[in-house]
């Protein structure tokens, strides 16, 4: 599904490289976390694939079922199933959030030639997919994360997610800022998504995520490259021993 | 630094109007110089006679389906023929402007059939002053109307601004709300593309008095809009609002004195001004507060949204207080649209133009929520979406 | 409640508490009083100066003649006869800047009551014994000594550490020295900021200057001291008008102090300074005032009228300057510390406390010009208007159409105590591209209920309580003063403020 070869990241405007080579494969289906230490260039990674500007790729490919997913728009990625939850949601005053969700389902139905959803329809999605993740109509009421506590924000991402039930997530460390009883919540909502032909990639500094949303592979980032790879016990391992032989070998 | 002496000989436009136009030197005026920007010499309009004309033209106000009474003003004078008169209390003379400034002189010279409205108790429907300006060669108009509001009673004041032709529109409407008064004003500066547009509005509120008021300023080439809200008694409230919609090389101004002469009022002005194309929007906030007026509560505000590299925006955004015991701010601010904004709505699948228009319209919806009246704020909304579509790629 | 008694007590303002207003009995040396080309050929020949200084002089004289005082400022003051003024007044004996050991003992004296040690030797120990900590020092600040400038009336009467300055390269004399001494630098750099015909009082000093500082750092020098000029209007009846010239090369560093106190007399003097910064590639130049004229007393008799131009020009890429001043004294001030940012990259900052008392009339800020791209700036303006005094706050943010990405953030923030004074916001912001982001913000209140009973009732009197909360208010700005002037500030705003809570 995602194929990650050999890509090379610079700033923009800086002459800094961030991503130094870096590959992955991730398959339909699978669950993959990457983590490593702050400055590994994890966040680098889920910003270059969902299309942010400030970033230029000098060299390597990442492609989504075939496609080069670098040459696309930030939306048309989303259309063709790209999904970023956000590390730190953006607050956008005055854009409602049901609007906010009707306009982003419909355009990408659009996109992908489908017909759009009627009104109660979507009311209907909404309401179902928001029960699940304890997102109340106050909030949905409110302006895009506007006013939204830390675990609030979280949980309107992965909302957005069940809502436009894309094939490929990145989650960017969702579980920052949340205490126990919210990270659970928004594990359950996590899992609830996963199926045969969803993948996900799961970005996480730390391991307790991972206790809830167990991943089939286990990556460890260090200074822009994919050092090791391994099965869930990997980051068990990491939590004990941490990052620290990693970042020298990598230097 | 030298001054200039005043300008001794009047240029053809000033003599055609009949007065000096301000100019840069003067301190209001140091981004909209009249003397330089208007060359054409407007002659005095002439009453417009073709009924028929004129009722193609109120068909076509934006306004004209809601349920509004409606009084029409044409090249300045009261059309009766079009207008919902019956158990309105008219007159005819107005007293005089608060301010003595340039256009209340150029509105002197202009205006020669002032009238004034009475209301009383609450109004039955709103009021919808629609204000025409036909023009076969350049011409200028001035109207002139006073509104004045008995103490407890409450008003929809709707204004419209249109027109055909290259004109200077010059109204000035004066609004005096008596104690304990309610009023909602809203203003549609929609005049034609070649239009040149310098109103007053000159509003002064009694005790306990409250005035909810916004302006769309979208028509017209050159605009001018000096306003005023005269706090006279204890315990007003005021918010004054407005939304700029410009694009080409439009140039709109908005001058607003909010003048707190005694104790205990509260006022807000927010103005959010989105320009594009090479458009230029000036806002000047003033907010004066007297020795004696303490306990004021005065906020404004001014942003501004460019959507293109040449738009330009100024302000000056200023507080006099001579009073120790208030609570006084602003806040301007200017740039583009948020790039993290944009990208967060396309990263969830929204195209780059519809992205664009959903910030616009968000930046602008503050004002235009602020809109008490269904009829109107989906009027407003519908206009701002034609805008939008027109200007967003 | 507690105001009540602020009120009662901000009536009674007492002004009078300038400490500074002595005189100092030293036989002077005048020019003709009035102005004419004659006394400007008098200055000139005075100093010796070269030919092309005396053209230069006598240009900027003719521009004046045909110039009107600006009148938009929101000061009021009775009409300044410039005839009645003398130009130029000298202590007797000092015809140029001399070494220490021959400076008249009444002037040494004079900067020591003024706090202002001019003996090299106390000033490396200070008020301290060898070896002690000074408090700064303590609480972890470094403290090194600062090299002075005295410019007493018309002429720089000593400067210090000269030669240790010379070792860094750094050039640090009157300009009357560096007229001499420097003339191609001088010659390449006055005027080139303010020129000569900029305003009314631009080129009244144009015309008249007599003395002031000339600072030159060589490229890639971070000056290894502090530098200061110290200025003190003695004379009756005398116009001070100095002019400073610092000019920053490549990559260099260099921060900068001035200091102002002016006797009590019942008369007022004019003060029209200019002082032109200029910051090369990647220079910077961090510019401080206290300024402490005196104010005139509770009636708004006498004072200085401190009318000065104050420019920095960020030349070149990456070069930065950053005014900070506390402006406590003068009887009307008229002053706007600018940047000019053209080279790309550049940075300007403006930091300012004002404080006004009785009846004095502050009409102060700042002008940012964004020209190059990438350009930012910072203002933080914190204007405090007791007695019947005025408080103005003037500035203007701009961005030309080729500054793109330009910054700008403005903070200006007004405190009133007492009912009998104002305090006004007058900015102007101008954006000519889309890609230049501005905000601005703004606030005007008074000393809050809540926060003087809640440090009152920690113990607190009503006039320690206003001290600390006003210094809370201005800390933002404090903290960008030298270390060595930051404990001095915050006792000059306490007896700024002195009368206005008893």
């Amino acid at each position: 599904m995602l194929d990650i070869k050999n890509l090379h990241v610079k700033l923009a405007d800086e002459d800094r490289e961030i991503l130094k080579g870096l590959s992955l494969t991730v398959k339909p289906g699978e669950v993959h976390a990457i983590m490593g230490p702050n400055g590994s260039g994890k966040s680098t990674l889920s910003y270059v694939l969902a299309g942010r500007e400030g970033y230029e790729v000098t060299e390597g490919a990442a492609t989504l079922n075939g496609e080069d997913v670098l040459a696309l728009e930030p939306n048309e990625r989303a259309a063709k199933g790209l999904f970023l939850a956000f590390q730190y949601p953006i607050e956008i005053p005055g854009v409602a959030t049901m609007q906010f969700l009707k306009v982003a389902l419909n355009a990408q139905r659009k996109a992908r030639g489908e017909k759009e959803l009627s009104v109660p329809d979507f009311m209907r999605l909404v309401k179902d997919r928001a029960q699940k993740l304890n997102v109340t109509q106050e909030m949905l009421k409110r302006p895009v994360n506007v006013g939204f506590s830390g675990g609030e924000k979280k949980r309107a991402e992965i909302l957005q997610m069940a809502v436009l039930e894309p094939s490929l997530c990145i989650l960017d460390e969702t579980d920052s800022g949340l205490d126990i009883d919210a990270l659970r919540v928004v594990a359950e909502g996590v899992n609830a998504l996963r199926s045969p032909d969803r993948a996900m990639v799961v970005i996480t500094h730390y391991q307790r995520l991972l206790d809830y949303i167990v991943p089939d592979v286990v990556h460890v980032m260090a200074n822009g490259r994919i050092v090791r790879t391994g099965g869930k016990e990997l980051a068990k391992e990491l939590e004990a021993r941490g990052y620290a032989e990693y970042v020298e070998a990598a230097e | 630094m030298t001054t200039a002496a005043p300008a001794a000989v009047l240029t053809p436009a000033e003599m055609a109007i009949g007065t000096p136009l301000p100019s840069r030197r003067q301190e209001d005026w140091k981004w909209t110089d009249l003397r330089r920007r208007i060359e054409t010499p407007y002659e005095r309009a002439a009453a417009v006679a073709d009924a028929a004309r004129v009722a193609k033209l109120i068909a076509a106000d934006p306004l004209a389906k809601l349920p509004l009474r409606r009084v029409v003003f044409v090249n300045g004078v009261l059309d009766r023929t079009h207008s919902d008169l019956a158990g309105l209390t008219l007159t005819t003379g107005a007293p005089d402007l608060t301010e003595d400034e340039p256009l209340a002189t150029m509105n002197a010279t202009l205006a020669d059939a002032a009238v004034t409205l009475a209301i009383s108790g609450a109004a039955d429907r709103p009021l919808h002053l629609m204000f025409l300006t036909l023009a076969d060669t350049p011409a200028a108009v001035g109207a002139r109307v006073h509104v004045s509001v008995a103490d407890g009673a409450a008003l929809h004041l709707i204004e419209s601004h249109r027109g055909v032709g290259q004109y200077l529109a010059n109204p000035a409407l004066s609004l005096a709300l008596g104690k304990g008064a309610a009023v909602n004003r809203a203003k549609l500066e929609l005049e034609d593309a070649a239009a040149t547009h310098l109103a007053i509005a000159d509003m002064t509120l009694a005790a306990h008095a409250v005035l909810r008021d916004f302006t769309l300023t979208s028509g017209a080439a050159l605009n001018r809009q000096n306003g005023r809200v005269t706090f006279a008694g204890e315990g007003a409230d005021a918010r004054v609002t407005g939304a700029y919609l410009l694009g080409g090389s439009q140039h709109a101004d908005t001058r607003l004195v909010v003048d707190h002469q005694v104790p205990r009022c509260v006022s807000r002005e927010v103005f959010k001004c989105v320009m594009d194309g090479a458009a230029r929007g000036v806002f000047q906030g003033k907010v004066i507060v007297a020795r004696d007026a303490q306990k004021t509560d005065g906020k404004q505000s001014s942003h501004a949204l460019l959507l293109s590299e040449q738009a330009e925006f100024d302000a000056k955004p200023e507080l006099e207080i001579y009073a120790d015991d208030v609570v006084c701010g602003h806040g301007a601010t200017s740039g583009d649209l948020d790039h993290d904004h944009m990208f967060y709505l396309m990263s969830r699948g929204i195209p780059h133009d519809e992205a664009k228009a959903m910030l616009i319209a968000a930046f602008v919806g503050e004002v235009f929520d602020g809109v008490d009246h269904e009829g109107l704020k989906g009027v407003l909304t519908a206009f701002a979406e034609n805008w939008l579509a027109t200007h967003t790629r | 409640m507690a105001d009540q008694d602020t009120i009662d007590l901000v009536k009674d303002i007492d002004v009078d508490k300038y400490k500074y207003g002595f005189t100092t009995d030293i036989e002077q040396e005048f020019a003709p009083r009035g102005l004419s080309e004659e006394v400007i050929r008098f200055i000139s020949a005075k100093k010796n100066e070269p030919d092309w200084m005396l053209d230069w002089r006598l240009h900027a004289y003719r521009r004046w003649l045909d110039m009107v005082e600006p009148t938009w400022a929101k000061v009021s003051y009775p009409p300044i006869d410039f005839q009645s003024l003398y130009y130029y007044a000298a202590p007797k004996n000092v015809a140029g800047p001399k070494s220490l050991d021959e400076v008249d003992p009444k002037l040494l004296e004079t900067y020591a009551k003024l706090g202002i040690p001019l003996k090299e030797q106390e000033i490396l120990a200070g008020v301290r014994k060898q070896g002690e900590k000074s408090h700064l020092e303590e609480e972890g600040g470094t403290s090194m000594p600062v090299a002075v400038d005295a410019v007493f009336d018309s002429v720089s009467v000593v400067t210090t550490f000269k030669e240790e300055l010379k070792k860094a390269g750094v050039i640090f004399c009157s300009i009357s020295e560096a007229l001499r001494d420097h003339p191609d630098l001088v010659k390449k750099y006055l005027g080139s900021v303010v020129p000569q015909g900029d305003n009314f009082y631009a080129a009244l000093n144009a015309a008249v200057f007599s003395d002031g500082s000339f600072v030159y750092v060589p490229p890639n020098t971070r000056c290894p001291m502090e530098l200061s000029t110290y200025f003190r209007i003695n004379a009756k009846n005398t116009g001070q008008f100095e002019r400073t010239l610092i000019i920053a090369d490549k990559g260099s560093y260099v921060s900068y102090l001035e200091g102002c106190t002016a006797p009590t007399r019942e008369e007022t003097q004019l003060h029209a300074a200019v002082v032109e910064l200029i910051a090369l590639e990647g220079a910077e130049i961090k510019y401080s005032t206290v300024q402490n004229w005196y104010p005139g007393d509770k009636d708004g008799k006498g004072g200085v009228y401190n009318f000065v131009t104050k420019r920095g020009d960020c030349r070149e890429a990456h070069a930065k300057i950053s005014w900070t001043q506390v402006e406590t004294g003068s009887a009307i001030t008229w002053k706007y510390p600018s940047c000019i940012l053209r080279g790309d990259h550049a940075r300007g900052e403006f930091y300012s406390i004002a404080i006004s008392n009785g009846r004095q009339q502050v009409d102060s800020g700042t002008k940012m010009i964004h020209l190059g791209k990438h350009t930012s700036s910072r203002i933080i303006s914190k204007g405090i208007a007791a007695g019947h005094s005025d408080n103005t706050y003037r500035g203007l943010v701009s961005a030309h159409r080729k500054a793109l990405h330009a910054r700008n953030f403005t903070q200006c923030d007004s405190l009133l105590i007492g009912d009998k004074c104002g305090a006004h916001t007058v900015p102007y912001l101008e954006a000519k591209t889309s890609t230049a982001q501005f905000e601005h913000e703004a606030t005007t209140s008074k000393i809050s209920d809540d926060q003087m009973f809640y440090v009152m009732s920690r113990g607190l009197s009503e006039e320690e309580a206003v001290a600390l909360i006003v210094n809370g208010f201005v800390r933002d700005v404090l903290q960008q003063l030298p270390m060595e002037f930051m404990a001095e500030t915050q006792k000059l705003i306490g007896i700024s403020l002195e009368g206005s809570v008893g």
